[in-house]
């Protein structure tokens, strides 16, 4: 009997075979919606889950695949992944409301997006590395044929771009599962437990020892993280090239400057509600990649790579939002700003402060969140204008005030106000880095600088295109948001305000896996 | 006051009622709620009125509701009247919360929430192009307005610099949290480290932030908090955005420089002095006092009657901050309050004064053309007369009691510690004397004399209905009964008494009369009795001070070099490279969008590319030697083969 979990990827699975097999464009949409709820109510359960059991698994359930070589389907969620899991059915809904009319091959259309819902799904709730390393490659496919098959002008270029750019990044995965599996102890281990592993593994408090079984799941491997630190290969501990290797998957799908020029091009020839779907869940993929694979599994190396990640996420920060400031295309300019803010998610886990580390995954929840309402809104405007240039609009408060509006509220929350979503995340990072110590709050000082810089890019951009003038008299004529695009953008919306008023009991369910995490990294001694 | 705080659990009131509660039984505490537990502490938000916050709450809602009084005469042939009032009470929920809340964080909070709704107010009339580019603007106001820098940006322009600018000084405002956090863990704080009544008692800590510690970090954390009311409270440098801010509705400006925006500022330095250290203060004052005197400069040579008004708001929010800047101690804390108080007053009367006299002359704003309007509007003449008085520091009014207690805290202040501490103190003096010279100009160039020009004051008239009363309500505010019987404010803002400063107040009263003197007597000189006798006195004080004029009349380059330094060296030249540094050149962007992209060494894009490239040329290169001819494989064989050897035999 399946799970909750494995029922979120299976299901969309399923759905997608339905989606395309059966007969009827109208189907195909429905199924999609359907894949997509299913997620995000799951998703919500699991999170409720997670705040009654705090730092967790739930929902775990184990199903054999290789018994030969430890691979199991193994799932199980804490806040972190429930979170995402949430992220992603909604941000699919959203973009299946947007491709709703989606008239060319839509059958094909709905199907690969059901696929890349389950890939995503099944990255976010995998607990198993084997598991994981397959739904991450699974993402891939979808989503280069979506961009390939109904991107612009270009679509082919930023398609294989993008395919290469973050197949090489994650090839190495494979080589460390291999290293991996050559060097445990055929016998498992005994080790100690200490409160993070029993939390992890849902033990009782009198549990202080375990044999740990040889296989892939993600716990145990965290748990026996020594082990390759003390095999080495060339003279390098293995652990230093697995990291490597899971570093490098991570960063380019985050994308962490300077690996992040296949975005733009992919964000631009993508389809709107591809873009939603790339800026919404799948950059959050390479941060969760870092919270799940990287800090667990690699303790050692991840705390002494930590200063180098945390300038590159301020490298990051400034460079993605100098770059977005210099935009004339709206669409490159969201891309842009979406580097500026994924340096937050890199800069929070690096500070390794709970307010910190709390702060990046808050980050990358509510960029979700944000990034999707932007592209959207650019969208709207390319439904209309059939062009994305930034002094090719102007004035269209006027013609569009509810569009006006909800640009100007999507352009706040990236910049961080007070009261949206986008502050919690952004001010927890800060601080984080601030009362870090050492060397720690001359990079929250430097990140800093967005404060001032994503105001101006967004707001700029916010009075270039919908205040002043009417700068094109044939844009009066321009019909505001109907009632397919509003119902696609009120749930953002809605959780913009609510997490931004209130974000309290989201972050209480993911500070815990944190809290356990950086327990876990500052435990570990070489 | 004195008696233990009371826990009071429904939501506090706002109303007169509970604030004279407040002054009688002391601070009242509201709900308070744990936003964020981040185990090591917390961010939590609460609010209480203590008697300041009380006072200014009070203040607030009363001029809000005189202002939207006004506002309904003032636009009631705007289509988008509709608009203003939720976008006003929104800035007034947000200015309420800086106000009354209990710890820095809910502060901040509101604080970016106060400058959203001035960025929604400025921006008012979002459509309206650039003075620049409007023909209609430029048929009212001729071709060469002088010293009218506001008049060159758009609404939306204005709003977008004002937001951007408050950024700036939030930036150091957020840095300074950072620091005020790191001192609080160093101290063994947890909880509610951000709450006032924990900051308050703040010490220097054993650690090093950024380089500094103890004592200096602590300084860098009162200056972090300050330079958010740099930006808040426009005080220079950051001061460019507040005459663009007129950009906006006159009575959206009413609001904006009297009891709320530009109040934020003050009232929060006010708030934190508690952990000011002495460096701190020192900064602080030197800063207001040459922020008080530039900006009363510039006012004397604005010739839009708006402007001369936001520069005189500059002017005086430099005045309060000499006065927190000389400590709590020499009572400065108090009476920069009170100058807040009742300069919230006069200054609304005096914004809803000038409003009433452009909806009057049809958008005419331009002193070179204004006059003689006191027969036509006498009720807006007496009450801007009063408020003038009152800001000129005259005796009776209620300008002179607060100006006097800032500049007696000054003197108090300098007396105490010497050397710097003068420094804000000579310069607000200076800053005094004109005051009373350019805000007489001001009101002798619209009301006095006769109209310059015939067909813009023709059918000027007083506002009419609840609009007048309004005016007239406020004009009570400007005497200085209503702040000075039985010396309730005082008490209530815990103004030291001793001998000291009576002293003090003493001599600052001679001064500040002094100062009052001349400058009026020179004003009234210069723009009343010389046009009389046609003779042409300002224009030769300009030729005679010819430096120092141009330099006023170009507002000291500051919105050049800002303009030059956001506009053109960060918004065009950074950005631009910085994007031809990732994606290349124009001309590659260009390509990429219809053709194959080139590669490009110089640019991040362009060199992945070129990896690409040379991947796949290695892998031509690598085909063409399975070319199936035999004479290839025998070289690339005697090659690999001479090189084995080599490496062999070399080892």
């Amino acid at each position: 009997m399946i799970g909750l979990l494995a029922l979120t990827v299976l299901g969309p699975l399923l759905l997608a075979v339905l989606a395309w097999l059966l007969p009827g464009e109208r189907l195909a949409r429905h199924l999609c919606l359907l894949g997509a709820l299913l997620t995000f109510g799951i998703g919500g359960h699991a999170l409720l889950q997670c705040a009654a059991h705090p730092g967790a698994f739930v929902l775990q359930e184990q199903h054999p695949w290789s018994q030969a070589f430890g691979i199991g389907f193994a799932f199980g969620v804490d806040g972190i992944g429930a979170a995402m899991l949430l992220l992603s059915g909604l941000i699919t809904a959203v973009a299946t409301i947007l491709a709703w009319h989606q008239q060319d091959r839509s059958r094909l259309w709905h199907a690969l997006v059901l696929l890349l819902l389950a890939g995503m799904n099944g990255v976010f709730t995998a607990l198993d590395l084997v598991l994981f390393y397959v739904c991450w490659e699974v993402v891939l496919l979808p989503m280069l044929l979506l961009i390939g098959i109904w991107g612009g002008e270009q679509r082919r270029y930023a398609a294989i771009k993008f395919f290469v750019y973050t197949l090489a990044g994650s090839v190495g995965m494979l080589f460390l599962i291999v290293a991996l599996w050559a060097n445990t102890e055929p016998a498992g281990q005994q080790i100690a437990l200490d409160v993070t592993a029993r939390t992890w593994l849902s033990l009782p408090a009198d549990a202080l020892q375990m044999t740990l079984p040889r296989g892939f799941d993600l716990r145990h491997l965290a748990l026996q993280w020594h082990v390759w630190h003390q095999q080495t290969l060339l003279g390098v501990p293995l652990s230093t090239f697995g990291f490597w290797a899971v570093m490098l998957a991570c960063l380019v799908k985050v994308p962490a400057v300077p690996l992040h020029t296949w975005l733009p091009h992919a964000h631009v020839q993508a389809p709107t509600a591809i873009s939603v779907l790339l800026a919404g869940v799948l950059l959050k993929l390479g941060v969760y990649g870092l919270y799940r694979i990287a800090w667990p599994l690699f303790p050692v190396e991840a705390a002494a790579f930590a200063p180098t990640l945390g300038w590159i996420g301020v490298a990051g920060i400034l460079w993605g939002a100098l770059v977005a400031l210099g935009q004339t295309d709206l669409k490159r300019l969201v891309a842009y700003s979406s580097v500026s803010h994924m340096g937050f998610c890199l800069l929070g886990l690096a500070a390794g402060t709970v307010a910190g580390a709390t702060g990046g995954i808050v980050q990358a929840f509510t960029h979700g969140l944000s990034s999707a309402l932007l592209f959207l809104l650019v969208g709207v405007l390319y439904d209309r204008a059939h062009h994305r240039r930034i002094d090719g609009f102007g004035g269209l408060a006027r013609p569009m005030p509810k569009f006006a509006w909800l640009l100007l509220l999507a352009a706040l929350a990236g910049a961080g106000l007070p009261g949206l979503a986008g502050f919690p995340g952004e001010f927890l990072v800060l601080t984080g880095a601030f009362t870090a110590g050492g060397r720690w709050p001359w990079l929250g000082l430097l990140a800093t600088g967005s404060v001032v810089l994503s105001a101006a890019y967004l707001l700029w951009t916010q009075m270039r295109v919908a205040y002043g003038p009417l700068r094109h008299p044939e844009h009066q004529d321009f019909a505001d948001c109907d009632a397919r695009e509003r119902l696609a953008a009120a749930p953002l919306v809605l959780l913009l305000l609510v997490i931004g008023i209130w974000p309290g009991p989201l972050v209480d369910v993911l500070r815990a896996p944190c809290e356990l995490l950086l327990h876990h990294v500052q435990g570990a001694r070489p | 006051m004195g008696s233990p705080p009371r826990q009071w659990q429904s939501p506090p009131g706002l109303s007169l009622w509970q604030a004279i509660a407040v002054l009688r039984n002391g601070t009242v505490r509201g709900p308070h709620f744990t936003w964020l537990d981040l185990s090591a502490f917390t961010l939590e938000v609460g609010v209480f009125a203590d008697p300041m916050g009380a006072i200014l709450a009070v203040l607030v809602c009363l001029l809000a509701t005189a202002v939207l009084l006004f506002n309904r005469w003032y636009m009631h042939d705007d289509p988008l009247a509709g608009r203003f009032p939720w976008q006003f009470c929104g800035f007034l929920f947000a200015m309420l919360g800086v106000v009354l809340s209990d710890n820095l964080f809910l502060s901040f909070c509101c604080w970016e929430l106060v400058g959203l709704g001035s960025y929604l107010l400025i921006g008012f009339w979002f459509d309206k192009p650039a003075a620049a580019d409007d023909p209609d603007y430029q048929a009212r106001k001729g071709a060469n307005a002088r010293g009218v820098a506001e008049a060159t940006l758009s609404p939306a322009h204005a709003q977008l610099k004002a937001f951007v600018i408050n950024r700036v000084g939030d930036a150091g405002f957020l840095l300074g949290i950072g620091a005020l956090l790191c001192l609080a863990l160093a101290n063994g704080g947890t909880g509610n480290v951000l709450g006032f009544d924990q900051l308050a008692t703040l010490q220097p800590a054993e650690v090093t932030f950024l380089g500094l510690s103890g004592t200096m970090l602590l300084t860098l954390a009162a200056l972090g908090v300050f330079c958010g009311a740099i930006g808040k409270s426009a005080q220079f440098p950051l001061h460019t955005w507040l005459p663009d801010a007129m950009q906006g509705p006159t009575t959206a400006s009413s609001i904006i420089h009297a009891a709320t925006m530009v109040a934020a500022g003050v009232f929060l330095v006010a708030r934190c002095l508690p952990f000011f250290p002495p460096e701190a203060l020192t900064v602080v004052g030197c800063l207001g006092g040459i922020t008080c005197l530039l900006a009363a400069v510039i006012a004397c040579v604005q010739w839009d009657l708006k402007a001369v008004l936001a520069y005189s708001t500059i002017s005086q929010l430099g005045l309060m901050f000499v006065g927190l800047g000389a400590g709590t101690a020499a009572g400065g804390q108090a009476a920069a309050l009170a100058h807040l108080f009742t300069h919230a007053l006069f200054k609304c009367l005096l914004f809803l004064g000038a409003g009433a006299v452009i909806h009057a002359c049809h958008g005419h704003q331009d002193l070179h053309r204004l006059g003689g309007l006191r027969k036509a509007m006498p009720v807006t003449a007496m009450t801007s007369l009063l408020a003038v008085l009152a800001i000129a520091g005259v005796p009776l009014f209620s300008g002179f009691y607060s100006k006097d207690a800032v500049l007696a805290a000054a003197l108090l202040h300098a007396q105490t510690n010497g050397g710097l501490a003068w420094a804000p103190l000579l310069l607000a003096a200076a800053g005094s004397l004109l005051t009373a010279g350019y805000m007489l100009r001001w009101w002798l160039r619209i009301f006095a004399l006769r109209a310059r020009q015939s067909g813009i004051t023709d059918h000027a008239h007083d506002p009419e209905g609840a609009a007048k009363w309004v005016l007239m309500l406020l004009a009570t505010g400007t005497l200085a009964l209503p702040f000075t019987a039985g010396d309730w404010l005082d008490h209530a803002l815990l103004a030291p008494h001793d001998e000291h400063h009576h002293a003090a107040h003493s001599t600052a009263m001679v001064l500040a009369l002094g100062l009052l003197a001349v400058g009026a007597a020179t004003a009234w000189w210069i723009w009343f009795r010389a046009p009389r006798r046609q003779q042409d006195l300002a224009g030769m004080l300009a030729q005679r001070l010819a430096t120092l004029h141009r330099a006023a009349a170009e507002l000291f380059w500051l919105d050049a070099l800002q303009a030059r330094l956001f506009g053109r060296t960060l918004g065009r030249d950074l950005a631009a490279t910085t994007a031809r540094l990732d994606l290349g050149s124009r001309a590659r962007i260009e390509r990429l969008e219809h053709d194959r992209a080139p590669a490009e060494l110089t640019s991040l894009d362009g060199l992945i590319d070129g990896i690409g490239r040379g991947c796949a040329g290695l892998g031509a290169g690598a085909a063409t030697a399975h070319s199936g001819r035999i004479g290839v494989y025998l070289a690339l064989a005697a090659l690999l083969s001479t090189a084995a050897l080599l490496v062999l035999v070399l080892r």
